[in-house]
């Protein structure tokens, strides 16, 4: 019997993450993810942020902030999208009876695939990172360690947003999969990734401020400007973590039961 | 020996619809029973139950001893589960998706427990070929290799040799017993082949709108429902559920 921690096997765990691992090497698509979608966004909001730099208009520098702006989103990206299409790789090749039939327990399964996603969240972003250096001659290390609590944040946030992806697939089927992307970008959007949330349309700002990410990205903004990190800020976005992982956590465990009480594993068989 | 599966008042109901109503099932270490019954008999949905991937409405399931859903995770590492109908996952070599299932059953050697699976169905040669790209037989066989590979205590086989060639189901039939006569496996399968029920299983049971009809020896059943063979009691108790 192999050893547990917390009650999880670890390996059961590391099943889990040698699937992963077998599904990224061969499936060339999954690259795109980790390799190639950093490097365009980085040229899109780089050369965006420089076309502002050249028109001399903005008080700030606009690569800066919009460079620093696509690393963190990428942090919210990658850790959602890799446990989110990490659970959805079972579903798209019919393997959950398979799996769901074996000794393993979700919460194992989940570390598994969360493993997974640092691993891509770090390719993720050393691709940013070096795309910057080379492309724009910006270095994203010069955030220092500040950055270390505010990327904690916004992977924890793009985890919970996993569960809550994750509990609409087992509810709504297959179908429900284009809400992996869809709120996602609907909450960079809301959250201020690339400008203070004072430009968000009034209506929206409210919604903004309760999100943890706003106050993460804004804590960025605040560092780059040259000034301490300010703790206050992330105080509030731990916060509001604490309350998004709560009912992400309740809601999957609902869905969870909604999948077994309702028969819906007959949708993959 | 202790009971493989102890099964009470099993209810299930889709969407107001009964599949299940008040089954009752008992498998006792090394038996071999036959789950039988027409399409939409309740068959799957039992079976799915009993593994825990469905929620009864009511009864309580005892498997090898572990009471259901609070023990799943400890009565599974004794379970074996594979069915005809699923395919394999993609992107994985034969050989690494059994050790991988040999991981998630936590056998200290997995691949070479994974190698000598397929020697029991005689499929080694599979071992390097993509799962996905695996003809129906050789898949189910692989499926077979998969849900066998750590030796359980019972096997949960839902129509195994559906759809496959006369020579497949016979190596899968053939490895299905060998394992089973050499370790004291219970068995419990769903199939509509029934002659492959007759002699691979000590008992039969019936399924028909969801409740047991019938629970013995295939002559026994045979004989309850004056019909001359366990076919013709599928065929009158099929036209039945239609």
């Amino acid at each position: 019997m192999s050893a547990t921690t917390l009650g999880l096997n670890h390996q059961r765990i590391g099943a889990v993450v040698r699937r992963q691992a077998y599904v990224q090497r061969r499936g060339w698509h999954r690259w795109f993810d980790v390799a190639v979608w950093p490097v365009v966004d980085t040229v899109i909001w780089g050369s965006i942020g420089l076309y502002v730099d050249q028109q001399g208009g903005a008080a700030r520098s606009g690569a800066a902030y919009m460079l620093v702006g696509i690393l963190l989103m990428h942090v919210l990206y990658q850790s959602n999208i890799a446990v989110a299409t990490g659970f959805m790789e079972e579903t798209w090749s019919r393997n959950l009876i398979n799996v769901a039939t074996t000794p393993i327990r979700e919460v194992e399964y989940l570390a598994g695939i969360i493993i997974v996603g640092l691993v891509k969240l770090a390719a993720g972003l050393g691709m940013v990172t070096l795309a910057a250096w080379t492309l724009y001659s910006f270095n994203l290390l010069e955030i220092g360690w500040a950055a270390v609590p505010i990327i904690g944040v916004l992977m924890l946030v793009g985890w919970c947003m996993a569960l809550y992806v994750i509990g609409l697939v087992l509810r709504f089927g297959t179908g429900a999969e284009i809400l992996a992307w869809g709120v996602l970008f609907i909450v960079i959007a809301l959250s201020g990734a690339f400008y203070p949330i004072d430009a968000l349309p009034d209506l929206l700002q409210p919604v903004s401020r309760s999100l943890p990410s706003t106050h993460a990205f804004e804590a960025a903004r605040t560092v780059l400007d040259g000034h301490p990190l300010p703790w206050d800020r992330l105080g509030w976005a731990m916060v509001g973590l604490a309350v998004f992982a709560a009912l992400g956590v309740g809601f999957i465990s609902r869905m969870m039961r909604v999948f077994r009480d309702r028969g819906y594993i007959s949708r993959y068989s | 020996m202790e009971s493989a599966i102890v099964a009470r008042g099993l209810e299930k109901s889709f969407r107001g619809a009964p599949a299940v109503m008040g089954v009752d099932l008992r498998v006792e270490g090394g038996e071999r029973v036959a789950l039988l019954g027409a399409n939409g008999a309740g068959k799957t949905t039992t079976l799915m139950m009993l593994l825990g991937v469905i929620t009864p409405d009511a009864g309580t399931i005892e498997m090898l001893g572990h009471l259901l859903p609070h023990e799943r995770s400890t009565a599974m590492l004794g379970v074996g589960f594979a069915a005809g109908y699923l395919p394999l996952p993609d992107k994985l070599k034969v050989r690494e998706l059994l050790g991988v299932y040999g991981r998630l059953y936590g056998l200290p050697d997995p691949d070479d427990a994974g190698d000598r699976a397929l020697r029991r169905f005689g499929i080694s040669p599979l071992a390097t070929q993509m799962a996905s790209e695996l003809s129906s037989g050789q898949r189910t066989l692989v499926g077979l290799a998969k849900a066998t590979m750590h030796h359980p205590r019972l096997l949960v086989l839902d129509e195994p040799t559906a759809s496959l060639d006369p020579d497949v189901a016979l190596r899968a039939r053939a490895g299905i017993e060998s394992l089973c006569e050499a370790d004291g496996t219970a068995l419990l399968v769903t199939s509509h082949n029934m002659t492959e029920v007759e002699r691979i299983c000590h008992r039969v049971v019936f399924l028909s709108h969801g409740k047991v009809v019938a629970d013995g020896t295939a002559a026994d059943v045979a004989a309850q429902f004056g019909r001359p063979s366990l076919e013709d009691v599928f065929l009158h108790l099929a036209s039945e559920e239609l």
